[in-house]
């Protein structure tokens, strides 16, 4: 089985040649970063940049957000995705935020990313673990690709399974008074920074109310009315699309646990419209984006 | 000497964030979508006295704040022009004469007065445009003798468009040595003077000017620079007064720079030969 | 040198917390920031707090005044600063610096901003100087020095098991005698800070910048970032702010609150026109402020060199390698 740094001379080859060839106009990747732990997405128009592109277990950014830079234009770009930046691409299909036919899907095999926040802190030598959204990750590999990197693997059609969190039911089970104690003591360390938003492949509104502060729907202040308002809006409005990728999380420079929110919709939705996993499928129904018989409706 | 809501008289801004109260005592619509407000004092004085060219920040203190230009003054007023186009302005729209308001001021470097003395001066304003420039014409006027020829070349999109009529038809084409310009942008029943765009208008008049003030929307202003440097002005001659969006008005808040010169406080007024030396992000 | 052990820390702290309010750096959580001591305090000295002291002078949220609007009147009423001395025990070079930048701001240029004066004239600052460098830390490059603060009320050193200190101006004479009693006098040996591995080189960036408002470079480097505010809102030197209004019926208050030049509506003009429209222009316009436009109106860069901004950025877009990028290109 070929090691990273050789799939790393495979990634490049295939990139140089998308570019050469004009197949496609850009090619969205990760390069080397500034330390050991660290990797920066890039896109690269130019051949011979393609040796900057790299492919190592601190490739943590998911690629898929990049896509929407690309939206206006009408030329074809190619992107290198695991099974998260899958996920995320397919869902802005769904979103009909990009054209299929716009992107060219690089495949990769994911063997899970390290911690880079651990890594930076226990040395080049240590037995540095997976990042903990890779820990929790059910589909390592990309779902969807028009090539591939390394040995083609035969991926099965994913099955979503209805998910319980044990970290969601701890919450689930506190009083009202303690779950809201610990809410607040989260999202009182909100910077609204706004970090989570910008990272995530399933927030890609054109227009972010957070960033229209004429409106009024949201203060810039800081305190945590508003800044549980942000976070309970944008896991509302990202129910049903979030692809569990964790970047959220991971990137928050104030650690809130962003995925519990997250984690508690998806169990919520698996509960009442049957297991779902977003971005598994451009093709499948999104349960809160459409309308079955069956659907609950307690209200009625 | 500001008043503010506690009473006494304070030097200039205890803390220049914090407006003092004033009312509107007239409101005059200059267009369908622009109106002049008078403000005083509640004590009927000049909230601060201004150079032309300099602004101020009036606020509804519920709505927003925002910067205008000081259109004029009086001895006991000041008049800003304002277009509804937002929020702030939609709503002071909707106010009545007697209406408490917000002021802070004034902001800005203004125009540089003893550079113009004595010279034939072009002014060129478009719609809204024609506003901060006023307030140099009036300042001409009210010191004739320092000034030379005084050419004003304005246009609006439609004769309903066109600001302070009663200066552009009335009061302005009376004054000695001053000649007035105006222009709008489509044929119109009821109106039989030029038709054409401003920057075309300059250069038929191709008037011999020592000093220009430019002053319109971005468009006007691209297509009349060109046709001012082929007229043979130089770059420190052709002066123009610039906008952003602004919320301190002191040069702290950081969003209104141009390179490092913020417009609030270093501008709004500069030289065509100031800009050259910053980026191009305006 | 004016030196006690560490492990009297505690006492010190508590007989400076009689007359002023004494600010520690401490662990919160996962975070670091400084906090008010009292004896439950996690003190942290190892490295620096992710939270800078920016928002003790320079708060997240700011109320300035308040305001009654009914009918027609409008009353305004300023609200009062707090009237209360302050001392910051523990701030690193990098971070004093980046008080000195913000009083190039908030003091400067024709209006002094009260809010921040108030509290600035009201502080003491301890400083600590840092004898090992993080892996992103690059203050020397930019100019500081990590074991001297420079405007520091007391410069102070940790070191061998003791804390030094040494005062360097009336009001940091006052701490020393405050504390005297706790006190020995000896010479301490300041150690060398250690350990920087990122030295990126400053020489005519500023300069060259000025030429390259139309580089390649950012086209190249903006589609990386992801145009959020974490690096404005960690950055200990970032000042930008909005003002808008809390109003609750007749009444509300007017507050300033952080702002970052990261989003778009930033430079959204009401006509709709925007100078800044897409993310090439911030994320030139951030790093020309920092570089160039800063130091050309102020004398000095916006970037002190703490390194936060390294470790925060999701996409790792660093200053540093802007930096190295601006001296490579043509």
């Amino acid at each position: 089985m070929a090691t990273m740094e050789q799939l790393t001379l495979q990634l490049r080859e295939t990139a140089r040649e998308i570019l050469e060839s004009k197949k496609a106009a850009a090619v969205i990747g990760w390069e080397k970063g500034t330390f050991w732990y660290t990797t920066t997405p890039v896109v690269l128009t130019k051949p011979e940049d393609t040796e900057r592109l790299v492919w190592n277990e601190y490739c943590l950014n998911n690629l898929a957000k990049y896509l929407l830079d690309f939206q206006h234009s009408n030329e074809k770009v190619a992107i290198f995705a695991r099974g998260c930046d899958s996920r995320g691409i397919n869902r802005l299909i769904q979103d009909k935020q990009i054209d299929r036919d716009k992107v060219l899907i690089i495949g990769l095999a994911c063997p899970g990313m390290k911690d880079d926040k651990k890594a930076r802190e226990l040395g080049q030598n240590a037995d540095i673990p997976l990042a903990k959204k890779c820990q929790e990750c059910a589909y390592p590999d990309a779902l969807v690709y028009d090539l591939w990197i390394g040995e083609p693997k035969e991926v099965a059609k994913p099955v979503p399974e209805a998910k319980v969190f044990p970290e969601v039911e701890a919450i689930e089970q506190m009083t009202p008074d303690d779950k809201y104690a610990s809410f607040a003591a989260n999202y009182e360390k909100c910077l609204r920074c706004y970090a989570c938003r910008n990272v995530c492949p399933a927030c890609n509104c054109k227009e972010c109310i957070f960033g229209n502060s004429s409106k009024e729907w949201s203060a810039k202040a800081n305190n945590l009315s508003e800044n549980m308002f942000f976070a309970l809006t944008r896991a509302l409005h990202v129910a049903g699309r979030c692809i569990q990728c964790g970047e959220c999380e991971r990137i928050c420079p104030v650690n809130i646990p962003i995925m519990l929110l997250n984690k508690k919709i998806i169990q919520d939705i698996d509960r009442l419209f049957g297991p779902y996993e977003a971005g598994l499928d451009p093709e499948d129904k999104m349960p809160l984006g459409s309308f079955e018989f069956t659907d609950p409706e307690e209200f009625m | 000497m500001s008043s503010c809501s506690c009473g006494h008289e304070h030097d200039q801004a205890i803390n220049p964030l914090i407006p003092t109260r004033a009312k509107v005592i007239k409101i005059v619509e200059e267009t369908p979508d622009v109106k002049t407000f008078f403000i005083s004092t509640l004590d009927d004085k000049k909230p601060f006295d201004p150079n032309p060219g300099q602004l101020g920040m009036l606020s509804l203190p519920d709505i927003g704040e925002a910067m205008f230009s000081v259109t004029d003054k009086g001895e006991n007023h000041i008049e800003m022009a304002i277009k509804a186009i937002g929020k702030l302005t939609y709503t002071l729209h909707e106010i009545e004469v007697g209406q408490e308001v917000g002021i802070r001021g004034p902001y800005g470097n203004g125009f540089p007065l003893d550079y113009f003395k004595g010279k034939d001066i072009l002014f060129i304003g478009g719609g809204i445009g024609l506003a901060p420039v006023r307030s140099l014409i009036m300042h001409c006027l009210r010191n004739r003798e320092d000034y030379g020829k005084l050419t004003v070349v304005y246009g609006a999109r439609s004769k309903a468009d066109l600001c302070f009529k009663d200066d552009l038809f009335n009061n302005w084409p009376k004054v000695p040595n001053m000649e007035v310009f105006i222009t709008i942008d489509k044929e119109e029943e009821g109106w039989d003077g030029h038709v054409g765009f401003v920057p075309a208008y300059v250069e038929e008049l191709a008037p011999k000017p020592q000093a220009t003030v430019l002053c319109g929307p971005p468009i006007m202003i691209k297509f009349t620079l060109p046709i001012l440097q082929k007229m043979g002005f130089a770059d420190k001659d052709i002066i123009t007064t610039l906008e952003m969006r602004m919320k301190c008005g002191i040069g702290k808040c950081g969003r209104c720079n141009i390179g490092s010169k913020y417009v609030c406080l270093d501008g709004p007024v500069f030289s065509m030969e100031e800009l050259k030396d910053l980026p191009p992000e305006y | 040198m004016f030196t006690f052990q560490e492990s009297e820390i505690k006492n010190l702290l508590n007989a400076l917390a009689k007359e002023y309010k004494v600010f520690v750096p401490a662990k919160v959580g996962d975070e670091s920031k400084f906090v008010p001591y009292d004896d439950n305090v996690e003190l942290y000295w190892d490295r620096n707090v992710l939270l800078s002291v920016k928002d003790k002078f320079f708060p997240h949220t700011e109320p300035m005044y308040k305001f009654k609007t009914k009918r027609k009147t409008v009353e305004i009423e300023p609200l009062a600063s707090k009237d209360e001395p302050v001392l910051l025990f523990g701030v690193r070079s990098c971070d004093l610096q980046a008080l000195n930048c913000l009083d190039q701001v908030f003091l400067t240029k024709g209006f002094v901003d009260e809010f921040y004066r108030t509290k600035r004239d009201q502080a003491t600052i301890v400083a600590l100087g840092c004898n090992e460098a993080e892996d992103t830390c690059f203050c020397t490059a930019m100019g500081v020095d990590p074991q001297k603060g420079n405007g520091a009320d007391i410069q102070a050193y940790r070191t061998q098991g003791k804390f030094g200190m040494e005062a360097l101006t009336e009001k940091g004479q006052k701490i020393i005698d405050i504390l005297k009693s706790y006190l020995k006098e000896e010479n301490l040996q300041v150690p060398e800070t250690q350990g920087f591995q990122l030295q990126p080189d400053m020489d005519g960036v500023a300069e060259k910048l000025k030429g390259m408002f139309d580089a390649e470079l950012w086209a190249e480097v903006a589609p990386t970032c992801l145009n959020c505010g974490a690096c404005t809102y960690i950055c200990p030197t970032c000042h930008c702010f909005d003002i808008s209004q809390d109003v609750r019926g007749e009444e509300g208050f007017k507050y300033r609150c952080w702002d970052s030049c990261m989003f778009e509506e930033y430079t959204l003009m009401a006509g709709g026109h925007n100078p800044r429209p897409s993310k090439k222009e911030r994320v030139r316009n951030r790093f020309m402020h920092k570089l160039c436009y800063f130091p050309e109106r102020y004398n000095m860069l916006l970037c002190t060199g703490c390194g936060r901004c390294l470790n925060v950025c999701p996409v790792n877009l660093h200053i540093t390698s802007i930096i190295g990028k601006v001296k490579e290109a043509n």
